[in-house]
């Protein structure tokens, strides 16, 4: 069976044990939290990239979709920010994608980033809320060149770097 | 309250003149204590924040170090999502110029639109390295 992408359950548990990825929080946010956030707390939803390998089904990565809403930290308006729409701007949240390591490099990140820009935009467009932004958190200078690639533009300096894409024009007819 | 506190201050004195007598501090050094005692906390918080689990290995025997504060600590840089993300001002100006701008997306970008859009797209097919990261 083709490498299949399904939401985060419990039938998943035994699978979490053997992810390895070279960024701790993102094996431990799976191993520990991922769960919980989906079925509990419902604070956000998980994919998980199912292979099943001749000796044996394996996660090969996943990504964590959740809403978002982007506000301004300071309340004063803007002389120059006449433009932008009112906060807050609501938006889905990449909040992580991660990759094992023994399948890195061979294009299951771009599968999952698609993946997850395609449930962005379905829901943007035909969920039953209104999404503007597609905003990710890049962990490290190597995700962020990935997003930067993919059209999100950096908001800040430091990591985990918040990125944004507007998906507004993607959604114009 | 005034009991419990009493309690607890019992058992902390204690615990502390143990590892000051372990740490080879004097009687008089409780500023040092202290002060070692707190380095060695902010270190761990510090490993527990950056997603680092922190073990006592001899030989195969690993035993993980475990404790409700470091649970608070993980869960609390676990948290970036369903939230409110507030954008300081200099993110606001490049937010405003990443909405004002013309759409001109990415070679990536638009691949990964059109890969969207391909009826017949498919997942890669993986091959599974045998390295396994320590």
């Amino acid at each position: 069976m083709p490498l299949r992408i399904e939401p985060l359950g419990p039938g998943h548990r035994p699978l979490l044990a053997g992810f390895q990825n070279q960024h701790p929080s993102l094996v431990e946010y799976l191993k520990r939290y991922a769960l919980r956030h989906a079925t509990r707390d419902l604070l956000a939803r998980t994919f998980v990239a199912i292979d099943d390998t001749p000796s044996g089904t394996r996660l090969a990565g996943y990504f964590s979709l959740a809403a978002v809403s982007v506000d301004r930290a300071a309340a004063e308006r803007h002389p120059n920010l006449t433009r932008l729409p009112r906060f807050p701007i609501p938006g889905g949240l990449l909040a992580r994608l991660a990759v094992d390591t023994r399948v890195q490099g061979q294009g299951l990140g771009r599968y999952l980033f698609e993946e997850a820009l395609g449930l962005t935009l379905h829901l943007a467009k035909a969920g039953p809320v209104a999404f503007r932004l597609l905003i990710a958190d890049a962990i490290d200078a190597t995700a962020a060149c990935f997003y930067e690639r993919r059209g999100l533009v950096r908001l800040g300096d430091e990591h985990p770097c918040r990125m944004v894409l507007d998906l507004r024009p993607i959604l114009e007819p | 309250m005034a009991r419990f506190q009493a309690l607890t201050n019992n058992v902390l004195d204690a615990e502390l003149e143990m590892l000051r007598k372990r740490l080879g501090l004097a009687r008089s050094q409780k500023a040092e204590l202290l002060r070692e005692v707190a380095g060695l906390a902010a270190w761990i918080v510090r490993q527990a924040e950056q997603g680092r689990e922190i073990q006592a290995r001899d030989g195969n025997n690993v035993e993980p170090l475990v404790h409700p504060a470091l649970e608070r600590v993980r869960a609390h840089k676990a948290r970036p999502v369903g939230q409110s993300l507030a954008l300081n001002d200099s993110e606001v100006e490049r937010l405003t110029a990443v909405l004002g701008r013309p759409f001109n997306p990415p070679a990536d970008l638009r691949a990964a639109l059109a890969s969207l859009a391909n009826p017949g797209r498919r997942p890669p097919k993986l091959r599974w390295k045998k390295v396994v990261a320590a």
